[in-house]
């Protein structure tokens, strides 16, 4: 085995919001996805390494699922909520339903993720096209800290806070795995856990 | 009413019509045509709706530009009052997105020479589990 943790992210929001391209511009434009016809997913992948709070090096496996067009129809299969880690939340700065619809993402996610407060990060993507925006910056910060949240603006198009987006959760996820896993598993059977009491408070829901 | 012995044509040529209007966008209203004001049914990814403006609210709240389809198989019975049952097995591709599998049955219920469309019920091909 060649990592020391698989950690699986699901990127989640309206259609349109641009999920995908956001994935495809963090896996540096690559193209080859893989898709699960039987529960319609679709996933890329990316190694790196992640440096711990005591500076040990751990080899992360990263999957990021895409949800591939399927909530055009439906509400998401739950195996996809069950399975992910960390969730990035995603909408569009130019459009005011994709960002009323953050709420009711949010109630499915807690309904039916491994637990009641994953890690999440709200994006409101295309921050590129400001002449369009319709949603502040200081309104869509005012709802995720009332969940909770993260929050970054990012842009899909020009790469902006797209890497940060997923490093800053991948950060929550393994502070609380570090805090929650037992050591005495092997490396890939690690899992995470909620409510925890000694996990790490983070540090502000803002990382800008 | 006896069993319409049209029934397979009935079947091949209504999915083609149907799906004709439904994939352009500027024709999609146009399947208000199909439906009974009261009468009709759709259950759409396990939501019951009934009547014909009902269910094109939702058909037309649907979120692509685009849609392609390919049909695998229609398989139609006559049915006792003069209808015709459909069931087909196709795929489709929004946009961009990945295609997916999906299943759509239907009842056409005899009105004179014509019909409508009685029963509608759409699912994707989707599992819980991997």
């Amino acid at each position: 085995m060649d990592y020391d943790y698989l950690i699986k992210f699901l990127a989640l929001g309206d259609s349109g919001v641009g999920k995908t391209s956001f994935l495809y511009q963090y896996t540096d434009g690559v193209f080859n996805s893989r898709f699960i016809s039987t529960v319609g997913i679709d996933f890329r992948e990316k190694k790196l390494v992640y440096q711990t709070m005591n500076g040990r090096s751990q080899r992360i496996h990263l999957q990021l699922w895409d949800t591939a067009g399927q909530e055009r129809f439906r509400s998401l299969t739950t195996a996809f909520y069950r399975d992910s880690m960390g969730f990035l939340l995603l909408f569009d700065l130019t459009n005011e339903q994709s960002f009323l619809e953050v709420r009711n993402w949010l109630d499915q996610l807690r309904t039916h993720a491994y637990c009641e407060d994953p890690d999440i990060i709200l994006c409101g993507n295309k921050s590129d096209l400001e002449d369009r925006r319709v949603i502040s910056e200081y309104k869509a910060r005012e709802l995720a800290e009332k969940y909770g949240l993260g929050y970054l603006e990012t842009s899909a198009a020009t790469g902006q806070n797209v890497a940060r987006a997923i490093e800053v959760l991948l950060d929550r996820v393994m502070r609380r795995m570090e805090a929650t896993v037992d050591k005495s598993v092997l490396p890939h059977q690690r899992g995470l856990r909620c409510h925890d009491t000694d996990i790490p408070p983070s540090t502000s829901s803002c990382y800008c | 009413m006896a069993l319409n012995p049209s029934y397979e044509a009935i079947g091949k040529g209504f999915v083609q019509q149907y799906y004709a209007l439904f994939d352009d966008p500027v024709q999609r209203p146009n399947l208000i045509n199909m439906y009974n004001t009261e009468s009709s049914f759709m259950t759409f990814e396990g939501l019951q709706i009934q009547g014909a403006i009902k269910i094109m609210e939702k058909l037309t709240s649907l979120s692509f530009q685009k849609i392609n389809r390919i049909i695998t198989a229609i398989d139609s019975q006559p049915m006792f009052d003069g209808g015709v049952l459909i069931n087909v097995l196709g795929r489709l591709q929004t946009d961009e997105d990945q295609p997916h599998a999906y299943i759509q049955t239907f009842v056409l219920k005899a009105i004179g020479t014509s019909f409508f469309v009685q029963h509608d019920i759409f699912r994707l091909a989707l599992h819980d589990t991997v």
